[in-house]
């Protein structure tokens, strides 16, 4: 098998996981440091391991770029709908949850280019899932919307 | 023994009560739906409805849970037979000749053996639910601090087992899991770890929150990074979905041994219906009368898939009801359910009250098989249909779903904030080869091992020699051990049974 370039990247990013963890680990009373240096320390040896495994399979059978899992990947689409999301949970407190909800599924619907009929019938059923479950069932007080209230 | 037979039929009259059968009938048909979206997944229904449980006595909940994911199970084999596409990974092998059927014209036939073999492998895997779960309860009720310690190391080796390509990464998964499982309260000095000023975090990550994160949300991010396809349309039929009494009887055997297979993959931590379905597979062509039709629909080649991954259902239950052990991420979730209704899975679900609920369960998930097999050969027309579904619409609904789920746990938006940031390490952990279900079986084991270990140490006035002092503890040893060689024995059996299929 082997070396993916991508692994660099996993790894860096647990050796970053780790140094973050025992900063803060190192500022707890010295009793409660043990239990999670324990933790970073196997977290980072096994981080190591896999650098270890890595170069063997780069020395062994090469290197690939591992961005298989990248060749359906869409960046504007799956960017945008994720800003979308954000935008959409930071408008919630402001605007509560249904309206922030409908917006955000109406926006979303039209970037996807969803049919209109099937739009608003998607909307429709999914907000009256949520009122029924959560807001007569579960009685959950969703946000309402500071802007409102 | 009489004390037994009681709690199992006091389980039934509880299970039939008209609020455990609507959430059966709403458990099966919401888990059928999903497991027919190509797309989603059974722990992804199971985590995403997990919050619809909370205002529920435990027993419904569970039962709900259980439905879904029986239904989620089954569900996935409507869209392998009708549009080739396996609903979820336990129905690639059905897709195989459940499609060629369907190509011949005997789409309802395969449906009806789909469904018929779900439900016999379904229902006997209730038996060794009721007969292996107590007995491993009463055993783990010896269980001191050590041996706690050591059950979840053995749970967390387990980890190397559901990692699906490299153990390293598996193994990296579970230890970054358990690192977020020290965020809260430390449990013995009473020292704040980790807790960014958030007093929400009193208690650690909401398991609840990551699960939606971790299985539901970052499926929402998978199909949002993708171009939008427009599904293969659903293939009409017309003939009869229900079986002849002389294939009924030719069927019999091949269910018979996909459910001992399914059934003891099930029990198996680490291993799960998506290899359980190639190997009944598998064992159905090796036994098959017919090895002709095998590639170009064979109606035993279904049910031996079907029985098959059905039949890991009960047998996943197993571990984590008697140890608290979730062997693959449905249990884990279910665990979570679990956790939820303020219940500790391990031997205290066989003791007193709270062996009621797990008895009311148990009846439930006997009467659930029904309950799919009723609705699962009414309602295949319409659920072919709602294969269809497109993944534009699917994003947002079930965006949705996850923040009004996760907001519902405790009326709080920090927990919508950790639910996506759940959802964005698990859609991460998918595109670099980590393991959600690592992740998530680590955080739930973590403060179990940690309190174990820490506890254990302050018995022994910090001898490190307590932990090896029983011989359960040493039995637990060899499991662990057994634990880390486990991925390279289900690789094979994996590799064997794919390899026999091709």
């Amino acid at each position: 098998m082997k070396m993916k370039k991508t692994d660099i990247g996993v790894c860096l990013a647990m050796y970053a996981v780790c140094a973050f963890f025992l900063n803060m680990t190192l500022k707890l009373p010295k009793a409660a440091q043990i239990y999670p240096l324990c933790v970073i320390a196997l977290l980072a040896g096994l981080t190591t391991l896999h650098v270890f495994n890595m170069v063997i399979a780069a020395i062994k059978s090469g290197i690939e770029s591992g961005l298989d899992d990248f060749k359906d990947f869409v960046p504007s689409q799956f960017f945008i709908l994720f800003a979308m999301i954000v935008i959409y949970l930071a408008l919630m407190p402001y605007l509560g949850f249904y309206i922030a909800s409908v917006l955000f599924m109406t926006a979303s619907l039209i970037f996807l280019r969803v049919k209109l009929w099937q739009a608003i019938l998607s909307e429709i059923v999914i907000i009256a899932l949520v009122y029924c479950a959560f807001t007569l069932f579960l009685e959950v007080r969703l946000p309402a919307g500071s802007l409102f209230y | 023994m009489l004390e037994t037979l009681s709690l199992m039929g006091n389980g039934f009259i509880n299970a039939l009560y008209p609020v455990n059968i609507l959430a059966m009938i709403a458990g099966v048909t919401i888990g059928i739906v999903i497991g027919c979206l190509p797309g989603l997944s059974a722990a992804m229904g199971v985590a995403l409805l997990l919050p619809m449980t909370f205002s529920m006595e435990a027993s419904t909940g569970m039962i709900m849970l259980g439905a879904i994911y029986c239904g989620a199970i089954f569900g996935g084999s409507i869209s392998a037979i009708l549009i080739h596409t396996p609903g979820t990974p336990a129905s690639a092998a059905t897709a195989i000749e459940g499609y060629q059927m369907t190509l011949k014209g005997q789409a309802g036939k395969a449906l009806g053996t789909a469904c018929i073999a779900s439900f016999f492998g379904g229902l006997l895997s209730c038996i060794s639910l009721y007969f292996f779960a107590p007995v491993l309860g009463q055993l783990a009720m010896k269980f001191g601090s050590p041996e706690y310690f050591w059950l979840s190391i053995f749970g967390l080796t387990i980890i190397a087992g559901v990692s699906s390509k490299s153990m390293v990464k598996g193994l990296m998964s579970g230890a970054l899991g358990l690192l977020l499982s020290t965020i809260g309260m430390d449990p013995m000095q009473g020292v704040k770890r980790f807790m960014f000023g958030q007093s929400s975090l009193y208690e650690g990550i909401n398991v609840t929150c990551a699960l939606i994160g971790l299985f539901s949300m970052s499926q929402a991010l998978v199909l949002a990074e993708a171009k939008i396809k427009q599904r293969a349309k659903a293939a009409k039929f017309n003939d009869k979905m229900l079986l002849t009494k002389s294939e009924l009887k030719e069927l019999a055997p091949t269910i018979g041994r996909s459910w001992i297979i399914g059934n003891l993959i099930g029990i198996l931590p680490g291993a799960g219906a998506s290899i359980a379905c190639f190997m009944g597979y598998n064992t159905a062509r090796q036994f098959s009368k017919h090895k002709e039709l095998f590639g170009h629909g064979s109606y035993e080649g279904v049910a031996g898939s079907e029985a098959a991954n059905n039949a890991v259902t009960g047998g996943s239950l197993i571990p984590m009801l008697t140890l608290g052990i979730p062997g693959e991420s449905v249990t884990a979730v279910l665990m979570g359910g679990l956790i939820i209704q303020g219940l500790t899975p391990g031997p205290n679900l066989f003791i007193g009250e709270t062996a009621k609920m797990t008895y009311t369960f148990f009846a439930g998930f006997v009467l659930i098989q029904f309950f799919m097999l009723g609705i699962g050969l009414l309602g295949c027309r319409g659920f072919a249909h709602i294969a269809r579904l497109s993944d534009a619409i699917l994003i947002p609904s079930v965006t949705i779903l996850c923040v009004v789920g996760s907001f519902a746990i405790h009326q709080n938006f920090v927990d919508v904030v950790i639910m996506l940031i759940f959802g964005v390490i698990g859609w991460l952990a998918r595109k670099f080869g980590l393991n959600n279900a690592a992740i998530v079986l680590a955080l739930i084991l973590g403060p179990i091992g940690e309190k174990g270990l820490r506890r254990s140490l302050l018995l022994s006035g910090g001898d490190p020699k307590i932990l090896f002092s029983t011989p359960v503890c040493w039995v637990l040893i060899v499991l662990c051990v057994l634990g880390v060689l486990s991925p390279i024995l289900m690789d094979k059996m994996a590799g064997k049974a794919i390899e026999e299929e091709q």
